[in-house]
């Protein structure tokens, strides 16, 4: 496996995984916000700032204390000018299928072209309102099922599929810390009733924008309280979109490339750190301080890995074909140059 | 008459599929009965669903000028050209000679050059070719064949006689889209294949994969599969759909220049996530210009360092060779019958078109007294660029020409203008007549194969007689029809 092809699928996984998580997540956020009572606060922006993308939003946008459900959702679907937007990652993802073609299935990258047709053709209908936009963003999230299914279904266990899972699992538990990491962020009614009420709306939309709600109550209980979603969104070894059950998926892929004792300490050590957290009793200082611990680590594992697979491209080049994230990339050229 | 045929215009030159009495041809036969019985409300629905099925599978060229939406759908039309297995099997042993000989007289050439010091091509013609390699004199790659893969186009004219118009023997492309527009066929017509003789055409990749195997430089690396990788300039390239295409169907590698690097030991090796791994073949689709900065062109990022060194030393097959491109020049286009005859003593199946060399001094006067009846095309220019369709310039642009062949006479030869061949062609929700033009691929290192039929061309504007996609051209799928004849 050429070590640029190895780097582009691994950022189609990510490219993929990050488009179906915002889709999942201005859903769930339009839906608590119907729930919440009058005063409790939730800024759009929140939405921002999860993503991480604030910064690019503000560049574009001077005023950001004013900036509206429309503009900011906008920005996250189809903005072309923010690279982490849906549209922008599954234009990413098809160039990226687009130049390694010849190791995944045929009907993959038709799936992904038509994917990337049909977001572009459809962006506009998800402005006229709330009810469309939920269409849409059904019709982006239910593509990228299809696709996932396409890979596990007609994809040999080969490199290049685990590069592509490695990339999408790395990038899954990376959204779940943020969207948990997004109730700390909205300001509680005072009336403690209210609060209470707020509270549990709140998560039982973390557990919908991970479609982890059913199994949580399944698994966990009916009864949605903080500790419990966060223990289980962090920590339970069953379902497939919790940090640990990712770094699983991570060290399984991990197992199957090359030369990995690196990676695999950097995955050891988040999966430590991750489970000797206490989550009994928690602020939402210390679980915002949690959360970016891992987020980090995570960091340090996307670092060795590329480290370890993409090296000897990037000394060629300078350049990743990781186009768009921004962030990472340069990380990895800081490490190399 | 098919009903299809009841606005069809009388022929004005040769059409491939309908005859004087606008009766079709003999391999078009079944190909109307089932448009008669598919009706043609049901050809145009199927001639719909045909961009949503291109613009799925992602059939796209690229267009340089079109910044911004790098990829434009392949134009496709859906009525086939057909022709019979008979007039084919002729073409096909031309073809086969045709490539024999360029490649007996490319080896001459880089070595001890029999052909000139026998008075039967022109040393001048050799100094004046932008595409002789002084880098790879005395080399003699596998088998003495330089260029492995050929692409000859073909034309057909009224007087129904087949013409080559020209070899590609540099890096021809095309040939994915042939293989792409059977499958379309099969998608959109599946019943059609079930009934008639039309031959496949789906082996290519596997011969091409065998014809470069055959040039790997080790005996049996991993248990008996050379590896093999398809060089690509990169995704900007107007044929990368096709570099991946091919790739995909041989399981080679996709690799760009900056995958390779060559070693001390005069071996190439591609970086993978488990470090260096040696390369056996390279199938480039880069221009010699590009190949090696050491070698040619200092300034290139889109080749590898030290590549001729590999290639010289005997550790690395390429294709095409190097320098293989010395044949694919306009001007020693015109000598092919004399080549055929020198190194094969046969008499060439296949004709050239007529041609006038700007070089000769009474040549040069005709053409330059007949600009307006001529095609004029420079040496080295391929895709269309830089010709001189005399009928259809203006009289400024004829004097502009006539300047530059006096200028530079070697550089130039004339044709006369061809009234090629049309066929069938939906326009609108009707069939009218276009012109089309024909590119075979032909395969050769340790076997010598064509493929069944080729990739059609044809130029959608009516009246045009330019069908490369880059200018407005599309594509039909080729048929060979066994219509049992001897």
């Amino acid at each position: 496996m050429l070590s640029r092809v190895a780097e582009t699928l691994y950022w189609l996984g990510r490219y993929l995984e990050r488009a179906e998580n915002t889709a999942r997540f201005i859903n769930s956020t339009t839906q608590v916000l119907l729930d919440l009572p009058r005063d409790a606060a939730f800024g759009w922006d929140v939405l921002l700032k999860v993503a991480g993308l604030d910064h690019v939003f503000a560049k574009h946008h001077p005023q950001l204390a004013q900036a509206d459900e429309d503009s900011i959702v906008s920005f996250l679907i189809e903005d072309e000018k923010n690279p982490g937007s849906i549209l922008s990652g599954i234009h990413n993802a098809r160039e990226n299928a687009r130049t390694v073609r010849e190791v995944l299935p045929m009907e993959l990258w038709e799936r992904i072209n038509s994917l990337f047709l049909y977001i572009r053709d459809n962006a506009a209908r998800a402005k006229i309102g709330r009810g469309p936009r939920n269409d849409v963003l059904q019709g982006v999230i239910g593509r990228l099922e299809s696709i996932i299914g396409l890979l596990v279904g007609s994809m040999s266990r080969d490199v290049a599929y685990q590069l592509i899972k490695l990339g999408r699992n790395i990038e899954r538990a990376d959204m779940t810390t943020r969207i948990v990491d997004v109730n700390s962020a909205v300001r509680l009614p005072r009336d403690p009733a209210l609060a209470s009420v707020a509270t549990e709306r709140m998560w039982i939309s973390t557990l919908n924008a991970l479609s982890a709600y059913q199994m949580y109550r399944r698994h966990v209980g009916v009864h949605v309280v903080a500790n419990a979603v966060v223990d289980y969104l962090l920590k339970d070894p069953h379902f497939p979109r919790t940090v640990l059950q990712c770094l699983a998926e991570v060290e399984g892929c991990l197992s199957v490339l090359p030369d990995h004792t690196d990676s695999m300490r950097r995955v050891r050590q988040a999966w430590r750190r991750i489970e000797q957290m206490q989550l009994d009793d928690l602020k939402p200082t210390v679980l915002h301080e949690y959360l970016d611990q891992v987020q980090s680590d995570l960091g340090a594992i996307h670092t060795a890995v590329a480290k370890q697979y993409f090296h000897l491209h990037q000394q060629a080049n300078g350049n990743g074909s990781g186009n768009g994230h921004g962030e990472a990339v340069g990380q990895i050229q800081a490490q190399t140059a | 008459m098919p009903i299809e045929l009841l606005n069809y215009p009388q022929p004005n030159t040769y059409d491939e599929l309908i005859d004087d009495q606008l009766q079709p041809r003999p391999a078009a036969r079944a190909l109307f009965g089932y448009l008669d019985r598919l009706g043609s409300a049901e050809l145009v629905a199927r001639r719909e669903a045909v961009d949503a099925v291109i613009m799925a599978m992602g059939i796209t060229f690229t267009v340089y000028s079109e910044a911004g939406n790098i990829d434009r759908a392949w134009p496709f039309d859906l009525v086939p050209r057909t022709m019979s297995r008979k007039e084919w099997d002729r073409i096909d042993a031309g073809l086969k000679q045709r490539l024999t000989a360029l490649n007996l007289f490319i080896d001459d050439l880089y070595n001890d050059q029999r052909i000139v010091k026998d008075g039967v091509f022109p040393l001048e013609v050799l100094a004046g070719s932008k595409n002789f390699r002084a880098q790879c004199k005395g080399m003699s790659p596998r088998f003495g064949v330089w260029a492995h893969v050929c692409g000859t186009d073909l034309v057909r004219d009224a007087d129904g006689i087949v013409y080559v118009l020209e070899d590609n023997l540099r890096v021809p492309s095309g040939v994915s889209y042939m293989l792409e527009n059977r499958q379309l066929m099969k998608r959109l017509f599946p019943e059609l294949f079930k009934s008639s003789d039309i031959l496949p055409v789906d082996d290519y990749p596997t011969q091409l994969h065998d014809t470069l195997a055959a040039l790997s430089p080790r005996e049996s690396p991993h248990g008996g599969r050379p590896v093999i990788v398809v060089l690509t300039p990169g995704i900007y390239n107007s044929a990368y759909f096709e570099h991946s295409y091919l790739a995909q169907k041989m399981g080679a590698i996709l690799v760009e220049g900056s995958d390779l690097v060559v070693q001390a030991d005069d071996c190439v090796y591609m970086k993978t996530i488990s470090g260096l791994r040696r390369v056996d073949v390279i199938y480039r689709r880069i221009d010699d210009d590009f190949l090696d900065p050491d070698a040619f062109r200092p300034d290139s990022t889109l080749g590898v360092r030290g590549l001729m060194r590999a290639w010289r030393a005997g550790k690395v097959g390429i294709a095409n060779a190097p320098g293989a491109g010395v044949a694919d020049d306009k001007v020693v286009y015109t000598f092919v019958p004399q080549i055929i005859k020198y190194y094969l003593d046969q008499d060439a199946i296949l004709p050239n078109v007529p041609s006038w060399m700007c070089m000769y001094e009474d040549q040069r006067e005709h053409v330059l007294a007949n600009l307006d009846k001529l095609v004029v095309k420079p040496a080295n220019e391929s895709g269309g660029y830089g010709m001189l369709i005399g009928p259809r310039a203006s009289a400024e642009e004829r004097l502009k020409f006539a300047d530059l062949i006096r200028e530079n006479p070697r550089n130039y030869m004339a044709q006369p203008t061809l009234s090629i061949s049309t066929a069938p062609t939906m326009v609108g929700d009707k069939l009218a007549p276009r012109h089309l033009d024909l590119r075979p691929f032909v395969l050769q290192s340790d076997r010598l194969y064509a493929t069944t039929g080729g990739l059609t061309r044809v130029a959608l504007r009516e009246g045009s007689l330019v069908v490369n996609s880059s200018q407005g051209g599309g594509s039909k799928d080729t048929w060979i029809v066994d219509i049992g004849e001897e």
